[in-house]
């Protein structure tokens, strides 16, 4: 069983697979018929690695990203993250899964509303059962420049802030792989690259397997590598 | 989730007004059920207090023989108090006249309940006391004084007693109406009745036993006790059917009242939560990109609701017991009974109540909530499976019927108001379909507002029919109720008019039925009947011995063969319906009679049975030609049995009569009574006044429950007009955004919710016909009818109602600046 054995914080090669697809299909069925949105994809990514998915709108890579999450079932094909094969699991154990193991960054922020900077960084762990002081979360939110906006709601932060909160978020449960979704997406470009920069910074920090998915040509030259998506294949 | 987190959603969900409205229309629910049942109770318990002393007691045992010690016994050993009278008719003498009387001799102990209301002279004020006449001493009729000729103080003859005059008695709680109790009243000590000599074998004597306490105890000693068929058990629906019948319809009144009060506030209810998890999905699929699993979002988001149920509940119990306090405030003039206090029914209903909504109407939206995909964070347009209708609606339907039943305690209404849902449900979602679809030909030709209006209502048909079924039923419970309070009080008030007859009279000769008639047409109104009435007894049916007719049992035996009133008249009364057989024709030369439905089951008599009379010496035979349901309550004189006119032609009756007098013109009874001195009047004002009295406070309790439900219902409008309110949102937004004016926006928003109004309104109606006529028909025993003032009265109201509701609901929409507007969708 996965679990908290599984993790290794210390020590590790580079070459260590933690994510990885075998013949990953998407299949939705329309008006017009079987629509194929992934079709037999094949990809491994190494531990530490940082990885960008490029495509154009409707070339599948949400999609994609969302499988590897395990935010969504492939209906077709093997998808395992660190040892876990999420393409076997159900619901309840691929939640499990991400709160163990998995850190998200939206385009839209995705902060909870009706909570403070302060309680959506600590919400992970909190979810996950185990006690996180304040005090660290005030200090995530201090790497993020936020120091003086811990009890604000998002409502009264701008984007760019809200997305400091969710990158601060992201990092509070120590993740293993940090999914991100267009992450700079919403922003103004001077904002978005300081998000970036952010966002590149703690993942080397913290020693995170970064997989995004963007149109940003900058973003994604910034990873180590770079898969694009093309009618539902991996096309380089 | 833990705890503290979940109530620190919870907490900020309220604050943020995102819970507000589920938290609202849970604390009306429980409110409003809390307060209709607190007043309910107290004014059903007040009602049962003030009933209870139409009996001088909780409950009677009467009898023709006397009670035995035993009873009293095993009443005592029981907690319970107890008193006993005697009543009887005699003639009495004072000075050179005398006079039949009724006379009721009491023990110390009565009345057990109401009070003995005395004046100090003949016709004065009257007071309440506390005590019974002493021993020795007599209180009378205040008409007795001049119709014998006597003041307080003289000796009157009551059979070989010879007793002072103590007092002037005013009222007893239980005069009553049965032939015991008829004719002036003197009231005089038990102690003294040994002496009178007038308890002898063959005497006719009612002896009763007064019973007060508490209601378990008093159902334990009915059942303890061998009462059939010698002792007749009286509570105060059996003693007086007028009062009984007017109890038992209000009751059914405000407890269906009550229950629509309970489901407008599950609806809203149900809306309201829905709302909050669309509102949610987001959320809980951020919740299950950051790890939470199904299991716990379930466990967190029914703590929540448990949480704000919980909040819901205590608010409610304490807002509905203010609410409860403040109406009774507000009625005190109106409510000359003093409320017992509360018990704990109405508080646990109200939390039960809240519980029952929470989790049936709340709770499918809730739990739908671990459904939400995480895949919906990042990509919003697939959308969240919809909740299953079945497990919406079943859970809804569950609830429902569990909260109808406990509430109303009666599966019949229960059952009607069920079976009228659906009905109304599934023809309403078809009308509205239809008037929408028509509205589609109606909006290509519009302009505007108008047509962005009928666009707006054809892009969400299927939100827009639910909407109207929505305030259909809303607008058609409070139709429901205003039309069966109004067929209820008018009812009420046509069967005790205000100028009824309130006075009998009888024992008239055939040759002063002229005489007495244009006596009364000087001071007082005339009746409209004047029956021939002689006394006679059943001997004999089919050609059998009626003593063996029904001999297995003593009681129907005693009772068949017992001396009755009858009467013969050539056409029906109009009180009367025939149920089986024909009335005869007017020149009819056989005898026949007409038998009371309920006296003919009982004595097990069928048309064609050939019944024998002894009338003075005489025997009469006649043959049983029809038979008739009367209105008891109706206070009009009503015979069991009635004979063809040829039948008893030749023989001699007397005649009696009614007139409906003032009372402030009570002595005209005296001048009667001298002119006439061998008729007999019978009063039956003050119980007239006693019925109306609780007529006027049931009317009361009945126009209060309308205010509630309607309040109720207000919040459901709110509810459905918010649950599209997103919608609305993000359309008008658009419009302003792309040039739409303000102007414009009311002017759509105006036309969208009249139309919805107007839809709705109609829809109300049809479904309000169908349900009344059902529940007249089936419920409260009155006869159908259709309403064509509602037809004009639903939709205008339907359409101002939604109207304002909805446009105070939507200012926000129409006061936020675009930017705001879009900034929020998100």
């Amino acid at each position: 069983m996965w679990g908290e054995s599984l993790r290794n914080d210390g020590e590790e090669p580079m070459s260590r697979i933690v994510v990885s697809a075998a013949g990953v299909t998407k299949v939705v069925p329309t008006a017009a018929g079987q629509l194929v949105i992934l079709d037999g994809i094949d990809l491994e990514i190494n531990a530490g690695e940082s990885v960008a998915i490029v495509g154009a709108s409707g070339s599948g890579k949400t999609t994609l990203l969302g499988i590897l999450a395990g935010l969504d079932a492939a209906t077709d094909g093997r998808v395992s993250l660190v040892d876990a094969n999420l393409s076997e699991l159900d619901e309840e154990a691929r939640a499990l899964v991400r709160g163990q193991y998995m850190g998200f960054v939206f385009q839209s922020f995705q902060l909870l509303g009706s909570l403070t900077a302060l309680e959506n960084v600590m919400l992970p762990v909190e979810l996950r059962g185990d006690r996180m002081a304040a005090d660290q979360a005030r200090q995530l939110l201090t790497k993020v420049g936020l120091q003086d906006r811990v009890d604000h709601y998002p409502r009264q932060l701008s984007g760019g802030e809200q997305q400091r909160v969710a990158i601060a978020r992201a990092f509070a449960s120590n993740p293993e792989v940090l999914f991100a979704d267009e992450p700079t997406g919403n922003l103004d470009t001077q904002t978005g690259e300081v998000i970036c920069e952010l966002l590149f910074e703690l993942n080397q920090e913290f020693g995170t397997t970064l997989i995004l998915v963007t149109h940003d040509h900058g973003l994604a030259q910034r990873c180590d590598r770079t898969i694009a998506i093309a009618g539902g294949k991996v096309v380089s | 989730m833990n705890l503290a987190l979940v109530s620190r959603m919870a907490w900020r969900d309220v604050r943020s007004g995102e819970m507000g409205l589920l938290l609202v229309a849970l604390l009306v629910a429980v409110g409003t059920v809390t307060s209709i049942s607190l007043f309910v109770d107290r004014l059903q318990g007040a009602l049962v207090q003030e009933s209870a002393s139409f009996l001088a007691a909780d409950r009677q045992i009467s009898s023709s023989q006397e009670i035995p010690q035993t009873f009293f016994e095993k009443a005592q050993e029981q907690g319970l108090q107890t008193a006993q009278a005697l009543v009887f008719q005699s003639m009495i003498y004072g000075g050179e006249n005398n006079q039949l009387v009724s006379v009721k001799a009491v023990d110390g102990g009565y009345p057990l309940r109401g009070e003995l209301i005395v004046a100090d002279q003949p016709f004065g004020e009257g007071y309440p006391v506390t005590g019974v006449p002493e021993p020795g001493e007599i209180w009378l009729d205040s008409r007795l004084f001049p119709a014998l000729g006597v003041s307080l103080g003289d000796l009157v003859e009551v059979g070989m007693a010879e007793l002072r005059i103590g007092g002037v008695l005013v009222a007893e709680p239980d005069r009553g109406g049965s032939m015991f109790d008829l004719g002036p009243r003197l009231l005089m000590n038990l102690q003294n009745v040994p002496e009178t000599e007038v308890v002898q074998p063959g005497s006719r004597l009612s002896y009763r036993m007064l019973l007060a306490g508490p209601e378990d105890e008093l159902q334990l000693l009915k059942d303890d006790l061998p009462l059939e068929p010698n002792y007749r058990w009286v509570d105060i629906r059996k003693s007086n059917s007028s009062i009984g019948n007017a109890l038992d319809r209000a009751e059914s009144f405000l407890l269906l009242g009550g229950l629509l009060g309970v489901l407008l506030a599950g609806v809203a209810v149900g809306l309201s939560a829905h709302r909050y998890a669309q509102r949610h999905f987001d959320h809980v699929g951020v919740l299950k990109t950051l790890g939470a699993t199904p299991a716990q979002i379930l466990r967190g988001f029914m703590g929540l609701l448990l949480l704000v149920g919980a909040a819901a509940i205590g608010l409610g119990l304490a807002g509905g017991g203010l609410l409860h306090l403040a109406i009774v405030e507000l009625l005190a003039q109106f409510l000359p009974v003093s409320l017992p206090a509360p018990g704990l029914r109405p508080f646990t209903l109200g939390a039960f109540t809240g519980l029952i909504c929470a989790l049936a109407f709340a709770m499918p939206a809730f739990v739908h909530l671990k459904n939400v995909e995480p895949m919906r964070v990042i990509r919003r347009d697939l959308g969240v499976t919809p909740l299953s209708r079945w497990a919406s609606y079943g859970a809804a339907a569950a609830g429902s019927l569990a909260l109808l039943v406990w509430y109303t305690k009666s599966f019949m209404l229960t059952f009607w108001a069920l079976i009228g849902a659906v009905v109304v449900i599934t023809v309403f979602g078809f009308v509205a379909y239809a008037l929408l679809r028509g509205g589609r030909v109606a909006g290509m030709q519009a302009k505007s507002g108008w047509r962005l209006a009928l666009s707006a209502l054809q892009r969400r048909r299927q939100e827009s029919t639910a909407q109207i079924l929505i305030f259909g039923l809303a607008i058609m419970l409070l139709l429901v109720l205003v039309l069966i309070r109004t067929a209820l009080i008018e009812e009420w008030r046509a069967q005790i008019p205000d100028n009824a007859a309130n006075h009998f009279v009888m024992n008239i000769g055939p040759e002063e039925v002229d005489g007495v008639g244009a006596l009364i047409e000087q001071s007082a109104t005339q009746g409209e009947f004047l029956y021939p009435v002689i006394r006679g007894r059943i001997v004999g049916v089919n050609g059998l011995d009626a003593k063996s007719w029904r001999a297995q049992n003593p009681y129907l035996e005693r009772r068949l063969s017992s001396e009755r009133n009858l009467t013969w008249m050539a056409t029906q009364p109009s009180n009367n319906v025939v149920t089986e057989g024909q009335w005869w024709d007017a020149d009819s030369t056989v005898a026949e009679i007409s038998l009371e439905q309920e006296y003919a089951d009982e004595m097990g008599f069928s048309l064609g049975d050939k019944l024998d009379f002894d009338i003075g010496g005489q025997q009469v035979s006649a043959v049983v030609s029809s038979m008739r349901s009367l209105e008891w309550e109706s206070l009009s004189p009503n015979f069991f049995v009635i004979f063809s006119p040829q039948a008893l032609a030749d023989f001699p009756a007397t005649y009696m009569t009614s007139f409906y007098l003032e009372r402030q013109n009570k002595t005209f009874l005296n001048k009667l009574l001298s002119a006439y001195p061998t008729i007999t009047v019978i009063e039956i004002d003050a119980v007239i006044e006693q019925v109306q009295t609780i007529v006027d406070q049931v009317t009361q309790a009945v126009e209060l429950v309308l205010v509630l439900v309607l309040f109720s219902g207000c919040l459901v409008l709110i509810a459905s007009i918010q649950s599209s309110r997103d919608a609305r949102m993000s359309e008008l937004a658009l419009v302003r955004a792309l040039g739409g004016t303000r102007r414009l926006i009311a002017g759509s928003l105006t036309g969208e919710f009249l139309i919805l109004g107007i839809f709705a309104g109609l829809v109300a109606v049809l479904g309000a016909e169908l349900t009344v006529a059902a529940l007249q028909t089936q419920v409260f025993e009155l006869s159908a009818q259709i309403h064509p003032w509602i037809w004009l009265l639903g939709p205008l109201s339907g359409a101002l109602i939604i109207t304002v509701v909805g446009l105070i609901g939507s200012r926000s929409l129409l006061d936020s600046p675009p930017m705001h507007v879009l900034r929020g969708l998100n």
